[in-house]
């Protein structure tokens, strides 16, 4: 500790208020380099989300009219069978999409990181489906999914699996709902995979070929584990996404309106009908609150296991 | 280095196996543009053929473009969204750096409560807490103007998330010259730190840009006045109650993806800058 | 980069966030607030969702015309606000703004909407502005669910009857004329089935969930007498009625004669769908008219009433908008006097006005007698006349339902028609849970 054995070699010589140690020196430069962030979470997110949680003990009518009930609402849910529905069917969609959003992810950044025209164009064209609007993808999955006339449905027929109606059908249609999900998503997290395969340096590769590695040992033993912070965060993000609804919703919602037969009702998509449609704030904020206490759970434990997300690093 | 690396491959085999990973690549990545033909192809063709299944229009026709271009303020719905893209993903970059930056590297008390707090953020999604951001906003008296659109959008756990957990894994070792050097925790944010998360902040800036030049519900809810309108809400009107106006929608819609495909040929580049790290080993 | 250890450097990092900081919110916040001051303070806002920002010329100048006639005779302004139609209608912007205590002044409703803003209690009573004589212009079957003990909440706009469209094209191919369109259910499904081909459905019913679904399946209820509330407030779902609707939509799926997934917009987009040449025979309201003419103009084709069931009376539901004030904004006596000069009054511009938006904005039935003896010729034309003559007598006003038995009724829908459910074995449930629901409830009658 240089900086203090300095510093307390002219102790003498400086007012002891500006004499900050480098400890908390280090302290206060954190706190500063948080403060817009945090402060802008807090105003922004933070408040509304106490607000909006915290009106889940009310029955509220949207109209100005609200009423305290305790735990009126969450007792409802309890005995609320298209809740178990929702639920059962975020947790269908979430154990789909997340494996498969790491694996289209990672795959493409692996066959595209390497420089050169074809693989920009290439890049260009995995992130495509990201930068046209939901109405666009729906429309599109739409047609690609029709009855009879559908690509996609005739792919299947001449495939011999009869004529099944990808979005029509209960069965299929929450199945077909994540696939255009991981369609949509895979350029982002290709994008995220791809800035973190570069931070890996190259010198290691190089070394392990020396050594006489394969690629699928350079992968296994060199790429994998230090990917790992970027691992944990596309694994984490992808699943408060898929349950929370930060990119999946809107694509669901306006595909399908949580139909048919309630088989793609996501419990966002309850919540936002609660909201919405019912005008019963109290119960979808009761919902919600239930959501981001499960989630944080889920996180916590994400933490925990990976020391806070630092593994070797620290 | 006495010992010749064993020979695994021919020149040959190594090319052919380089090919067939192209080819690969390249079926793939046509599968996932095809359906997008789709939109193409409905955006050149007129009312009567939209829903016809055929992928060349039988009688194309630019009238979807010009309509959008000419009959609707399009432009100023393009350089609104511009605009607040813009804004929203500088300041963003800028805040989230300097808090992924902290949260990696320094220390501080609470620094993991705090990360976690603001991490719990993004476990909220907008329409739960649209009604009070809404009411807030109002009270702040941003409703209907640029403010209103990009402040509230700037904030967002998911940017802060993945730097520190990219600055995480940046070796120590060149901070730790530069704080040996006596640099004070800002310079070394701005001339250590930002320079080597050039590929994650070109990877976060199209990310940002494309999530608020895409944006919808936000914009919607805060800027009804027309003229502060982003494309998405402007997109959305060609829809009326029972049909929508399908070869208009496209046409708008690949207008506005454009300038995001040209966004991306150029930042992609910059995240593929690699680390030098020699030196380091 | 040697420095001086002891410089308080924490000073000028300090000072510099605190500047940049500052002036980055300074800069924000100062931006200046491009675009006309969106609303005069005292004026009354309109929101709706065609105009002055929709994109049919009609409808566009229906709506100025009739707020820059009232603004020019009255000091209390109305101000038309336009929201975007699909936001509207399944968005969260009415009600977030209701929900944060800044609904709109005026705006409009559809029947199935009613009891939810009635039960918040923001919809003023007009029966005050309405002079005897108009209320009684409005038919009973109109107005009533747009009535709670006798007083009247919201003027209807349009009346919007359902009834079957089919493609003269794909009748020909079959050797079919239009006098073989079917008469009963049973027609309906073998018709149904003989036009199908390898690339076209012969029938379609909505099969996407929501008000609009629940509204086109009603009239195959009641067309067998079925109802699902009797008189005495309690369910009438468990009703051989209501099965078998329930089975009529469930068979026509089931045969191959209809398809699970519809093209654009849904089964009420008649261009996506039956102008596309996806299906024959498509079930659609009135505005398909409009909608053929402005879209699909080279696509023959022709209507016929809906078809009943054995034993069973014809019925058609139809739909409407209606204009509503805010009993909790600004100014509800202005808003509800507004709404009352517009539509609800005697006087020959008010009932013009109707008949316009009836026959020159839109294709829709007036919802006023005397609009319709007014419009004369313009009701009798081309198809119009086959709605006037055929459809429209015999036409029940959309119910109004709170948003729990609307899902009840939804999910029964659905369960049957695309979930495989037995029709019979749903009706009781789904008659129980309706049965619960009615016992606890306490709004404006379920109508």
């Amino acid at each position: 500790m240089t900086m203090a054995t300095t510093s307390q070699k002219v102790a003498g010589a400086k007012p002891a208020a500006l004499r900050l140690s480098a400890r908390r020196r280090e302290a206060i430069a954190g706190y500063l380099f948080v403060l817009p962030d945090a402060l802008g979470l807090l105003v922004f997110i933070g408040l509304p989300m106490i607000l909006a949680l915290g009106i889940s003990v009310f029955e509220v009518d949207g109209f100005g009219n609200f009423k305290f009930v305790g735990l009126a609402n969450y007792a409802r849910m309890w005995s609320d069978a298209l809740f178990w529905q929702s639920l059962k069917v975020t947790l269908v969609f979430a154990v789909l999409l997340v494996p498969l959003l790491y694996v289209a992810g990672l795959g493409l950044a692996l066959l595209v990181q390497r420089n050169g025209r074809f693989n920009t164009v290439m890049r260009a064209m995995f992130f495509a489906p990201q930068m046209v609007s939901l109405v666009v993808v729906a429309l599109v999955w739409q047609l690609m999914t029709v009855d009879k006339l559908g690509l996609l449905t005739r792919l299947l027929y001449s495939l011999g699996l009869g004529s099944v109606s990808l979005l029509g059908n209960p069965n299929f249609a929450l199945f077909t709902v994540t696939g255009a999900c991981v369609w949509f998503l895979m350029g982002f997290y290709m994008l995220i995979f791809l800035g973190g395969l570069q931070d890996i340096p190259k010198e290691y590769y190089e070394a392990a070929r020396i050594d006489g590695a394969g690629r699928v040992q350079s992968f296994w033993y060199i790429t994998l584990p230090l990917l790992r912070p970027t691992s944990f965060f596309v694994l984490l993000v992808s699943a408060v996404a898929a349950v929370a609804g930060a990119q999946a919703f809107d694509l669901v919602y306006v595909m399908t309106r949580g139909g048919p037969a309630n088989s793609t009702a996501l419990l966002i998509t309850y919540i936002y009908q609660q909201a919405f449609q019912y005008s019963a704030f109290g119960y979808a904020a009761a919902l919600a609150t239930l959501l981001v206490i499960v989630l944080m759970a889920v996180t916590v434990v994400f933490f925990f296991l990976t020391r806070g997300g630092r593994f070797q690093y620290e | 280095m006495s010992k010749r690396p064993p020979i695994l491959y021919t020149v040959r085999q190594a090319n052919t196996v380089r090919i067939v990973w192209m080819l690969v690549t390249l079926v793939l990545a046509v599968m996932t543009i095809f359906p997008l033909l789709y939109m193409l192809a409905i955006a050149f063709k007129g009312p009567t053929e939209v829903f016809k299944s055929n992928l060349i229009p039988d009688r194309p026709t630019l009238d979807n473009f010009i309509y959008v271009l000419t009959e609707v303020p399009f432009w100023r719905y393009l350089l609104n969204t511009f605009f607040v893209s813009v804004v929203v993903t500088v300041i963003a970059l800028f805040f989230h750096t300097m808090a992924g930056y902290a949260l990696a590297r320094l220390r501080f008390p609470g620094r993991e409560a705090i990360f976690l707090a603001m991490f719990s953020t993004f476990l909220v999604s907008l329409p739960v807490i649209i009604v009070p951001l809404f009411i807030l906003v109002r009270s702040m008296g941003l409703l209907n103007t640029y403010a209103g659109l990009i402040i509230p959008s700037i904030f967002n756990a998911f940017g802060i998330f993945l730097l520190r957990q990219y600055y995480l894994s940046l070796p120590r070792e060149l901070e730790e010259a530069a704080v040996i050097d006596g640099a004070g925790y800002w310079r070394i944010y701005l001339s250590v730190i930002l320079p080597l998360s050039r590929p994650i902040i070109a990877a976060l800036a199209i990310l940002f840009f494309l999530a608020n030049w895409n944006a919808f519900l936000w914009p919607l809810t805060v800027a009804a006045d027309p003229n502060l309108w982003v494309v998405q809400v402007a997109i959305s009107n060609f829809k009326s109650q029972y049909a929508a106006s399908w070869n208009y929608t496209m046409a708008a819609s690949t207008i506005v993806a454009l300038p995001m495909l040209t966004l991306f040929l150029i930042f992609q580049r910059q995240i593929m800058e690699s680390i030098k790290t020699s030196g380091l080993k | 980069m040697t420095s001086d250890n002891n410089t308080p450097r924490g000073w000028s990092r300090r000072s510099v966030l605190k500047g940049a900081t500052a002036l980055g919110a300074a800069g924000v916040a100062g931006l200046p607030m491009i675009g006309k001051a969106f609303a005069q303070d005292n004026a009354l806002s309109f929101w709706q969702f065609y105009a002055p920002g929709g994109d049919v010329k009609t409808q566009v100048d229906w709506f100025t015309t009739m707020v820059d006639a009232w603004n020019a005779a009255n000091d209390t302004k109305v101000n038309l606000e336009y929201v975007v139609g699909s936001d509207y209608i399944s968005g969260s912007k009415l009600a977030t703004s209701f929900a944060s205590g800044q609904g709109p002044d005026i705006f409009i409703i559809s029947p199935g909407d009613f009891l939810r803003y009635y039960n918040g209690g923001v919809l003023a009573d007009l029966t005050p502005h309405i002079e005897a004589a108009a209320q009684q212009d409005f038919p009973q079957s109109v107005i009533a669910n747009r009535m709670v003990d006798g007083k009247i909440y919201g003027v209807p706009m349009e009346v919007e009857p359902m009834a079957f469209y089919y493609s003269v094209k794909a009748f020909e191919d079959a050797g079919l004329n239009e006098n073989d369109v079917p008469k009963t259910w049973d027609e309906l499904l073998e018709l149904g089935n003989k036009l199908t081909t390898g690339e076209r459905y012969g029938l379609m019913f909505e099969t996407g969930p929501g008000y609009y679904q629940n509204f086109t399946w009603y009239p195959f209820m009641w067309q067998g007498g079925g109802e699902f509330q009797t008189a005495e407030g309690k369910s009438g779902f468990d009703s051989p009625a209501v099965v078998q609707a329930l089975k009529l939509w469930q068979d026509a799926i089931n045969s191959g004669a209809a398809p699970r997934q519809i093209l654009g917009g849904g089964g009420g987009d008649i261009v996506a769908n039956l102008g596309s040449g996806y299906c024959a025979m498509q079930n659609v309201g009135i505005w398909g008219i409009s909608a053929m003419e402005n879209n699909a103009p080279d696509v023959p084709y022709g209507i016929f009433k809906l078809p009943v069931p054995n034993g069973g009376k014809y019925v058609t539901v139809g739909g409407g908008w209606a204009f509503v004030a805010n009993a909790k904004g600004k100014n509800p006596e202005a808003a509800s006097r507004f709404i009352a000069w517009a539509l609800a009054s005697m006087a020959p511009d008010s009932i013009q006005r109707v008949v316009d938006w009836c026959t020159v904005a839109k294709s829709d039935m007036p919802p006023r007698d005397s609009a319709l003896k007014q419009g004369g010729e313009a009701f009798n034309k081309g198809k119009m006349a086959v709605f006037s003559k055929d459809i429209h007598p015999g036409t029940r006003a959309e119910p109004r339902v709170p948003p729990e038995v609307y899902k009840i009724i939804s999910d029964a829908i659905q369960a049957t028609q695309l979930g495989g459910a037995d029709p019979q074995a749903t009706a009781t449930a789904a008659s129980q849970q309706l049965d619960a629901f009615l016992a606890s409830y306490s709004g404006a009658p379920i109508l």
